[in-house]
């Protein structure tokens, strides 16, 4: 009984300090996926976000004092697994970072009751962009309506897109599909054809099909929405029917080092349009290997620190270290709530000095959000392969928002009103 | 529109012979790739009854194992040689571990301890070679990466060294096996094994040794379509889906027969691309690949249950 008694009191005693520990920091689950048919382009964005947050830890003591706690819950890219892990996360967490546009399209009604914001930078539903609808949804800092107006207007630099036929190749997948009303509307508005062509999930290394389409069709361009083991068959099976790679250009996702080291030198003119950059010597890079990657707590290597996608983990987490900080500064308190955090999101206001003071320099471009603007359309550069790696060949670029701006409040209002009730942020102004 | 189904697409194929005979060759090298992982069903099917899910697993396991090796400077011919190795351990160790405490179990039960191989091994590669796309050594292994380009009736025809390599090695591979199955004494033990499994039994053929032999050959055929498709685009658990295209070439060919297998693999290559191409993507947007083969094999199915060279069972009571 006295054994009893003891054992009793140390679950008592470990119970509250363990409580005590729970509650000395924020909760920000990640929905990774590390395994699977896409683990190949999801490890480095991971360790790139998982860094950052222990770099913040080690070096702050997370932000504003309190640590992260970015726990990952593995969902393989599957939109069902995905789903499980949002439900099984949402209990204490201040946000939800669902990784896939599947994932967001089914986690985005339960926001709303949840009440918790999802963190989707970079992908996602488009018109997420319009917080008054969308008051839980963030696809900062640029949308994909965004990279395809920015591709559109670079081709155009190119020469007049009228009477040209671009080849739109993507992922049969709610992700690959997401920008074609915007393509379809530039189409119509530009007089260029477009031509979808969708490459299924089986298909992803087997592309034979598809470019055999592109040979038929002679498009100019290839626009591409890539996504896993697709970037690197879709390159490929480019340099074996010949295309020339100056005329094909990807989404921000199908910019991957590895994808490309693939082909090495034949995929030399290759672009990709990207909102974050790789910048080695940034003092962000430096904290992260004192504090990360010299004390081991790092799943990095030397070679996938350099590429695009590791450096891109690093820019999202410090987005949602932004908006954690912004939303303690208005709220003067250290331990947010989801609902605070979402304030956060909203308020993110990331100038050339602050990147600067963040020790980001030329990793990311300047943008801001509001109410109103859970996108920030930062705008990004055109990336070129070189051979070995990805460089600059653009300076910053910006989508032109006014051209869609009312197809995202149409596209917004539709999908308010097919699953309404949907609530909205009347207080937002426009 | 019956003209887009039953004149445009042959005017096409008239009109640009050269173009068609691509499309057939893309469809041929496809065809013997899905022959292959096909034949791996097979052979486990005829001797055990298993249906093997761990297929696809074992075209990546192999495949990150040989490139796993090379990045601790083994040298390649020398890393193919240890990752058969390795195959032929893991053959046993499964028969050892995972199917000879389930002999006499239904074959749900086996079939089911396949998906148990295929977890485990998703799991301990990623934990051992990492889930990163790596880049298959195929310099390194001598297999040629140029292209050869011919002018067939003014056109234009493409044919990577790469996909030649591939079709010869896959059809010495499926003509060995074939020689192997017929001609030598442990092949015929297998052939009697999927025959009738009581009589092969009793005539003292050891169930232990030939499960090991055709989960081995299972694994050989693992890392040539490992190094086929990894060429192509990498190596990664991207490459399990593979594997899953060869399930309407067994519902084709039937699930016991190898003729089938081969047979239904090249049926299922060519035609799914030339559906694609001249039927598929004008029609109807394309991607029709993900499930032409499967219809094609339920329409088969629908007059050949057994499949177009499976055995038919007839069960007196």
């Amino acid at each position: 009984m006295k054994h009893f008694t003891k054992m009793a009191a140390a679950a008592l005693i470990a119970g509250v300090t363990a409580g005590a520990a729970m509650a000395q920091e924020l909760y920000a689950p990640n929905l990774a996926y590390r395994t699977g048919p896409f683990a190949a382009t999801g490890i480095p964005l991971m360790n790139g976000q998982a860094d950052y947050l222990t770099m913040l830890n080690a070096r702050d003591g997370g932000v504003g004092g309190i640590p992260v706690n970015a726990e990952e819950c593995e969902t393989g890219y599957s939109t069902e697994k995905g789903v499980e892990c949002y439900e099984k996360t949402k209990g204490k967490a201040i946000v939800t970072q669902p990784w896939s546009t599947g994932i967001t399209l089914q986690v985005l009604p339960k926001t709303n009751v949840d009440m918790i914001p999802i963190l989707a930078p970079g992908y996602g539903f488009s018109p997420m962009a319009d917080g008054k609808v969308f008051q839980w949804a963030f696809n900062t800092p640029s949308g994909y309506w965004d990279a395809a107006d920015m591709i559109i207007q670079y081709l155009s630099g190119q020469g007049d897109l009228k009477g040209k036929k671009i080849a739109f190749l993507h992922l049969d997948h709610p992700y690959g599909k997401e920008p074609l009303p915007l393509l379809e509307a530039k189409s119509g508005a530009m007089g260029f054809e477009l031509v979808p062509i969708p490459v299924g999930l089986k298909e992803m290394q087997n592309q034979s099909a598809q470019w055999l389409q592109i040979r038929r069709e002679r498009p100019d361009y290839v626009v591409m929405w890539g996504w896993g083991a697709m970037n690197a068959g879709a390159i490929t099976e480019a340099v074996k029917t010949k295309f020339p790679m100056e005329n094909m250009i990807g989404v921000w996702w199908s910019g991957h080092d590895a994808d490309l080291a693939i082909v090495g030198d034949a995929g030399k003119g290759y672009k990709s349009i990207s909102w974050s950059f790789p910048n080695a010597d940034a003092p962000v890079m430096a904290d992260i290997k004192k504090h990360v990657v010299d004390a081991g707590l790092s799943k990095s290597n030397e070679t996938e620190m350099q590429g695009v996608f590791y450096s891109r983990g690093i820019v999202i987490s410090a987005i949602l270290a932004e908006g954690i900080a912004a939303a303690q500064a208005e709220y003067d308190t250290a331990e947010i709530s989801a609902e605070q955090l979402r304030w956060g999101l909203e308020n993110i206001n990331m100038t050339e000095e602050r990147i600067k003071e963040l020790g980001l320099e030329g990793m990311v471009p300047p943008f801001a959000t509001s109410c109103s603007n859970h996108t920030g359309h930062s705008g990004g550069w055109m990336l070129e392969w070189d051979g070995a790696q990805f460089v600059k060949v653009s300076d910053h670029l910006k989508p032109d928002t006014s051209g869609y701006a009312e197809l995202i409040n149409t596209k917004a209002a539709e999908y308010a009103e097919a699953n309404a009730p949907w609530p909205t942020n009347d207080a937002c102004e426009g | 529109m019956l003209s887009d189904i039953f004149i445009n697409p042959f005017v096409d194929m008239v009109a640009a012979p050269d173009f068609l005979m691509q499309v057939l060759w893309e469809g041929l090298v496809s065809g013997i790739l899905y022959a292959l992982i096909a034949l791996g069903f097979v052979l486990i099917f005829r001797s055990s009854r298993i249906f093997n899910f761990a297929q696809g697993i074992m075209v990546v396991f192999a495949a990150l194992t040989l490139v796993g090796l090379h990045a601790y400077g083994v040298p390649a011919w020398i890393s193919v040689a240890l990752t058969l190795g390795v195959m032929f351990v893991l053959a046993v160790t499964i028969e050892r571990v995972v199917l000879r405490p389930l002999v006499g179990q239904p074959d749900i039960i086996l079939f089911m301890a396949t998906i148990g191989i295929t977890l485990f091994l998703i799991g301990f590669g990623e934990t051992i070679f990492g889930g990163e796309n790596k880049q298959m050594i195929t310099a390194e292994l001598g297999i040629p990466t140029g292209d050869t380009v011919l002018e067939p009736f003014g056109g234009l025809l493409i044919l990577q060294h790469l996909d030649i390599t591939v079709v010869i090695v896959a059809t010495l591979l499926v003509g060995a096996l074939l020689a192997f199955l017929n001609y030598t004494r442990m092949g015929r033990a297998i052939r009697a094994l999927g025959d009738d499994h009581q009589a092969a039994l009793s005539v003292g053929i050891s169930l232990q040794t030939i499960w090991v032999l055709v989960w081995f050959i299972a694994g050989i055929i693992a890392l040539v379509t490992g190094i086929a498709w990894g060429a192509r685009a990498g190596v990664s658990f991207a490459l399990e889906v593979i594997a899953y295209k060869a399930l309407p070439v067994l519902m084709l060919g039937g699930l016991e027969s190898i003729t089938g297998a081969i047979v239904g693999g090249l049926m299922i290559g060519i035609l799914e691309k030339l559906f694609e191409i001249y039927w598929g993507q004008p029609l109807l947007g394309g991607n029709t690949e993900t499930w032409f083969a499967f219809v094609l094999a339920l329409v088969v199915l629908l007059f050949r249950p057994q499949g177009l060279f499976g055995e038919r069972i007839i069960e007196r009571v």
